[in-house]
């Protein structure tokens, strides 16, 4: 009898397997005709905020494509996962994304340091990611000369905003000298002062004084003082907000007449309280805003859908999905690796935040707006949105 | 030459925030004969004790002040009777103040992280910021507010030490402590009113500091400067802590204005480096002893 047990449940577990064999089989034949597409992104943390604005642009983005009738004929499905804004976290959602759903690209995350931490990952498997909000130059670009062959971004990066800086002071307030202040201990302010004084000088504006200071400093008058001798129009400082507060204080003290120029150090309401005056009449340059006039209809969109009102990233993940859709096109297949081959073949994808192509040696999105922001009477406001110059 | 002018002003303001802090580190080296590093978390704490009386009790300024002054003034005082009288009791070597110091002043900045909290505070406007023109050149009226402030400050210290019978008493413990005792003068007592001394005047440097610049945890590490400012006068001399401020402050603007911003560090600390070289003792110092 026992033998006959024993035997009675091989045949049963064998009859299981086969069965089991068939059924992914059967259930890949059905999923065919769906594309997965991954997002990891803070949906819980203090990070959520920004997460969850994405992942819902992201399936808003989704629902809208499936609607027109997908993509190569074939609709989307959105497989989302909290990494809880943690590196280790991402890894494991990111593994299980490309291994267990095996989706056809990935989308996220909302920083830099998580795709730090997924770029090997997905160069090991090749499957493409596209970062939204990761600005730091290492995402793409881990060392001088190397690149991540599997990972994209439709943000610019950091230090690409003091480009944006060169052509805002000459196209917009029609500056001819230019001086630059910047933090010398820091690879953020020292990235964004090289941007500006290469695009500075291609414009053929006229770099009149070029000064440095070191973390922690409080004293800048030294510097302040050879710049004011130099009498630039614009003063160009890539830095956070506390040293801006000093600066621009000593600055105004010593009687200099500049406008400034900063980047997305800046906003904290602390500059406004500790600079006043001083910072009045400044501009900075950010990513994107959420008053800029393009994106409303798509703000109103969000807010139907999810009841609430959205933040920056819901923009990025827009343009993420359109970057993403016009690969998949390119590719003409869903296939990652083919995906990811397509990426930098697109032609311009005409997303919120630009014309955006994506540049084969670097990865990072060509093309991009970006948003001038304005202090005028003690608050910060979209000035203008400032397009790429020719 | 306005702009020389210009960074003589410049550098003359700093070196006077630097001169009260300076003098600080000398008065402690001449008693004790060792650097008390926790003096710029004196600073530091002496600062926050002025935006505590002006934001949190509703205080005047001059009230606010003087709760700064005495506040870390005690402060200095309680900092030597808990870190460092038991190490002097037990005759240590004087390297053991100097690691004690060290701790002090780490402890200084992690209670405030932790207590006050990380983020950085402004000082309300009590004093004037904004500045006078002299043809091309700006003087802040700030400046000239620490400036008159420092130097009151300065002359009052060194009168008390030079000039009274107590300053006789902190003198000669100073030159001999155990001989000192012999006279009749109780040497804790004079190392005590000298930590209060230096201690109120870091209080008077953090809140014109605090004034000038802005309040955080981590401000201590800026009087590293006046360190060096005492050192290149000659620690224990407090003419020389003031004239190494002045030198200093005006050598680092300078080298920021004509050498290379980026390189302002560097050529201050080579600075020091090249006196303690050519003179160990420093400008204005006598001793030619340990220091620890």
């Amino acid at each position: 009898m026992k033998k006959h047990g024993l035997f009675r449940i091989a045949i049963v577990l064998i009859a299981v397997l086969a069965l089991a064999s068939c059924g992914p089989k059967a259930e890949s034949k059905s999923a065919a005709s769906e594309i997965k597409i991954g997002w990891l992104g803070a949906l819980s943390g203090d990070q959520a905020v920004w997460g969850t604005a994405e992942r819902n642009g992201t399936l808003l983005m989704i629902e809208k494509i499936n609607k027109a009738g997908g993509i190569l004929g074939r609709q989307l499905k959105l497989v989302d996962y909290d990494d809880k804004g943690d590196q280790l976290e991402a890894v494991n959602v990111a593994k299980r994304l490309i291994t267990e759903d095996k989706v056809a690209a990935i989308i996220g995350t909302n920083s830099s340091g998580r795709n730090i931490a997924i770029a090997p990952i997905a160069e090991k498997a090749k499957v493409p990611v596209i970062a939204t909000y990761a600005t730091n130059p290492r995402v793409t670009q881990p060392a001088e000369g190397e690149l991540m062959q599997y990972t994209f971004r439709v943000c610019f990066t950091d230090p690409y905003q003091g480009s944006v800086m060169a052509d805002f002071s000459k196209s917009e307030l029609k500056a001819t000298k230019a001086a630059v202040l910047y933090e010398i201990s820091s690879d953020y302010s020292v990235g964004v002062a090289q941007y500006f004084r290469q695009r500075w000088k291609e414009l053929g504006g006229e770099l009149v004084a070029d000064e440095a200071f070191k973390t922690g400093d409080v004293e800048f008058r030294a510097q302040l003082t050879k710049i004011k001798e130099a009498k630039p129009d614009v003063i160009i400082m890539p830095f956070l907000y506390k040293e801006v507060a000093l600066a621009t204080k000593q600055a105004r003290g010593l009687g200099i007449q500049a406008v400034f120029i900063g980047g997305d150090g800046w906003p904290s309401s602390e500059l406004l309280k500790m600079a006043a005056d001083a910072v009045e009449g400044s501009f900075f340059v950010d990513h994107t805003d959420v008053n800029m006039p393009q994106v409303q209809d798509w703000r109103t969109e969000y807010k139907a859908r999810f009841g609430k009102d959205f933040e920056v990233n819901a923009i990025m993940a827009h343009d993420a999905v359109l970057v993403l859709q016009a690969a998949i096109e390119k590719a003409g297949s869903a296939d990652p690796e083919k995906i990811a081959a397509a990426m930098t073949l697109i032609d311009p994808v005409a997303g919120y935040t630009g014309n955006i192509k994506i540049d084969p040696k670097t990865h990072n999105p060509t093309g991009k707006a970006a948003a001038i922001m304005g202090i005028k009477d003690g608050k910060f406001g979209l000035h203008t949105v400032m397009q790429p110059m020719q | 030459m306005n702009m020389v002018l210009q960074q003589i002003i410049n550098g003359i303001s700093i070196g006077a925030v630097y001169a009260l802090i300076s003098v600080g580190y000398s008065l402690v080296y001449s008693i004790l004969k060792f650097s008390n590093f926790a003096h710029g978390g004196v600073m530091m704490l002496g600062s926050y004790f002025g935006l505590l009386g002006l934001q949190y009790l509703g205080l005047p300024f001059p009230l606010a002040m003087a709760l700064a002054i005495v506040g870390s003034g005690l402060l200095a005082v309680l900092n030597e009777r808990v870190a460092y009288r038991p190490i002097r009791n037990r005759n240590s070597p004087l390297l053991y103040l100097l690691i004690s110091s060290l701790g002090v002043s780490i402890f200084f900045e992690n209670f405030t992280i932790v207590t006050i909290g990380p983020n950085f505070r402004t000082y309300p406007p009590v004093l004037p910021t904004d500045s006078l023109m002299f043809g091309g050149l700006s003087v802040g009226r700030l400046d000239i507010i620490i400036f008159v402030m420092a130097a009151v400050t300065l002359s009052l210290l060194t009168w008390l030490v030079y000039g009274t019978k107590i300053g006789n008493a902190i003198r000669a413990t100073s030159y001999n402590m155990r001989v000192s005792r012999l006279m009749g003068i109780n040497p804790d007592m004079i190392v005590a009113l000298v930590f209060f001394l230096a201690g109120a005047s870091a209080g008077l440097g953090g809140v014109l500091f605090g004034i000038k610049y802005t309040v955080w945890p981590q401000m201590g590490i800026l009087t590293l400067k006046a360190f060096i400012a005492a050192v290149v006068g000659g620690l224990g001399s407090l003419p020389g802590a003031v004239v190494g401020a002045l030198l200093l402050g005006t050598a680092e603007t300078f080298a920021a204005a004509f050498v290379s911003s980026a390189f302002r560090d560097l050529f201050s600390f080579a600075l020091m480096i090249l006196i303690i070289l050519v003179r160990p003792a420093g400008l204005f110092g006598k001793i030619t002893e340990e220091k620890a």
